[in-house]
């Protein structure tokens, strides 16, 4: 019974053993398991693996190793693999737009409007307008003074206009809280600075603060204690003065707050765009 | 065969069975808040007079009345190591003016939790860079974030 056991357990084995003739590193196996790789958002490993076809000039796969790289954020690589596929290649323009969408993903604003001008201007490429959209985004990423309304808006097609055109006025008009005007206000009406910017509960702390301490003094100093009427004037001093500093800071706060929604807001709605550029599927 | 296997089996179990004097023992537990101020740099090293003001206040109130008192600030950096820290980062003067706001701000009981951003201890994080009036210097964190200690 053991014996027959032992048999029947080695059997398979010795029958579905692997051989030496199947060769794992033929071109066509690594391309095969980069291009599973690939479709199971592998990206770095299955760049490894297209990389190993070096030998191989194919421009599908320059640009899925393109692709791989911008998507696992390498965009010095991406550029690189984008930038040498074939102008004869039909993945010519489709490149030239991932490429633009690297550079725009660097933050490196400079290079990415040099990139555009050099490739998209006076060039008969078929994405030009979303091209064209990327481009009019980042001006929305910069402090660079922004095109007309009718200019920057004219890429953009009827549904997507609407956000656009909120964007472009709030970067025109951001709704910034002027920290010279909160400072002054609190130094009329204690803790009004702190209201202006939305900060209400600091704001009537502030008041009340204030309050307190110039209401104690007084006292004081009409019941002729002077020495704790300083006391209490000194504090007093201290928190209006404190509450005028806080109310220049808090709008400044304010300020930086709102640009860090907007710009959320932005890179929110371009991830949903996929930065005006299609989506591709190798993998059906 | 059998019998060596079973008494293997028993006298290990039997050698290391659980004890009621051990099981029983009285645990060392100890109820003590863990107290932050005994790593508080107590020091008077400073740049310049205005620091060693500030420095020689901050220890007093920490040696006699905040150890006493306990760990009672929101924020972090606490009160009193923001009136340093600031008074450090700028001036006697500036650093005085940002802590009356801050302890203004740390009496209003009615925020925080949807306002600043958390350590993970719980406490509010609200560093100086804020408040130094250099808009470059402000990093805007949203209070969704919890902040690494």
């Amino acid at each position: 019974m053991r014996a027959l056991f032992i048999l029947m357990l080695l059997i398979p084995f010795l029958h579905f053993s692997q051989t030496g003739e199947f060769n794992f590193h033929s071109p066509k196996n690594i391309k095969d398991f980069a291009n599973h790789l690939f479709c199971e958002k592998d990206y770095m490993r299955a760049n490894l693996e297209y990389e190993k076809l070096e030998n191989i000039v194919d421009d599908t796969l320059n640009f899925k190793i393109g692709l791989g790289y911008l998507y696992i954020g390498d965009y010095s690589n991406s550029i690189q693999k984008l930038s040498v596929i074939a102008s004869v290649s039909v993945f010519f323009d489709e490149a030239k737009l991932q490429e633009l969408k690297t550079y725009f993903l660097t933050e490196n604003y400079t290079a990415f409007r040099s990139f555009y001008l050099e490739s998209y201007s006076n060039k008969n490429n078929s994405y030009q307008s979303k091209g064209k959209k990327l481009f009019n985004f980042s001006y929305l990423f910069t402090d660079d003074d922004l095109p007309t309304s009718e200019k920057f808006l004219n890429p953009f097609n009827k549904g997507e206009k609407e956000k656009i055109t909120s964007f472009y006025n709030w970067k025109n008009e951001p709704p910034n809280k002027n920290p010279v005007l909160a400072g002054i206000m609190s130094a009329i009406i204690p803790g009004s600075g702190k209201m202006y910017v939305g900060e209400w509960g600091d704001g009537i702390m502030a008041l009340v603060t204030t309050g307190l301490f110039a209401f104690l003094a007084y006292d004081n100093f009409r019941a002729d204690h002077n020495t704790r009427a300083w006391i209490f004037t000194g504090l007093g001093a201290f928190f209006y003065a404190g509450n005028v500093y806080g109310s220049v800071a808090a709008a400044q706060i304010y300020n930086a707050k709102i640009a860090f929604e907007f710009e959320d807001g932005l890179n929110l709605y371009l991830e949903q765009k996929n930065y005006f550029t299609p989506e591709y599927n190798f993998c059906e | 065969m059998r019998l060596t296997l079973f008494i293997i089996i028993i006298s290990f179990s039997t050698a290391f069975s659980q004890t009621d004097w051990v099981k029983w023992e009285k645990a060392e537990y100890s109820y003590e808040k863990p107290n932050e101020y005994r790593h508080r740099a107590y020091s008077f090293e400073a740049d310049n007079a205005g620091e060693l003001v500030v420095k020689s206040i901050g220890n007093a109130y920490w040696f006699f009345i905040s150890d006493l008192d306990g760990d009672n600030c929101p924020f972090r950096p606490s009160c009193s190591s923001f009136l340093i820290q600031s008074a450090k980062e700028t001036n006697l003067l500036q650093g005085t003016l940002m802590f009356f706001d801050r302890f203004t701000r740390d009496m209003n009981i009615y925020k925080g939790h949807d306002h600043y951003p958390h350590l993970k201890k719980g406490y509010y994080y609200d560093p100086i860079a804020l408040y130094t009036l250099d808009e470059d210097g402000i990093e805007y964190i949203p209070p969704s974030v919890i902040v690494k200690d």
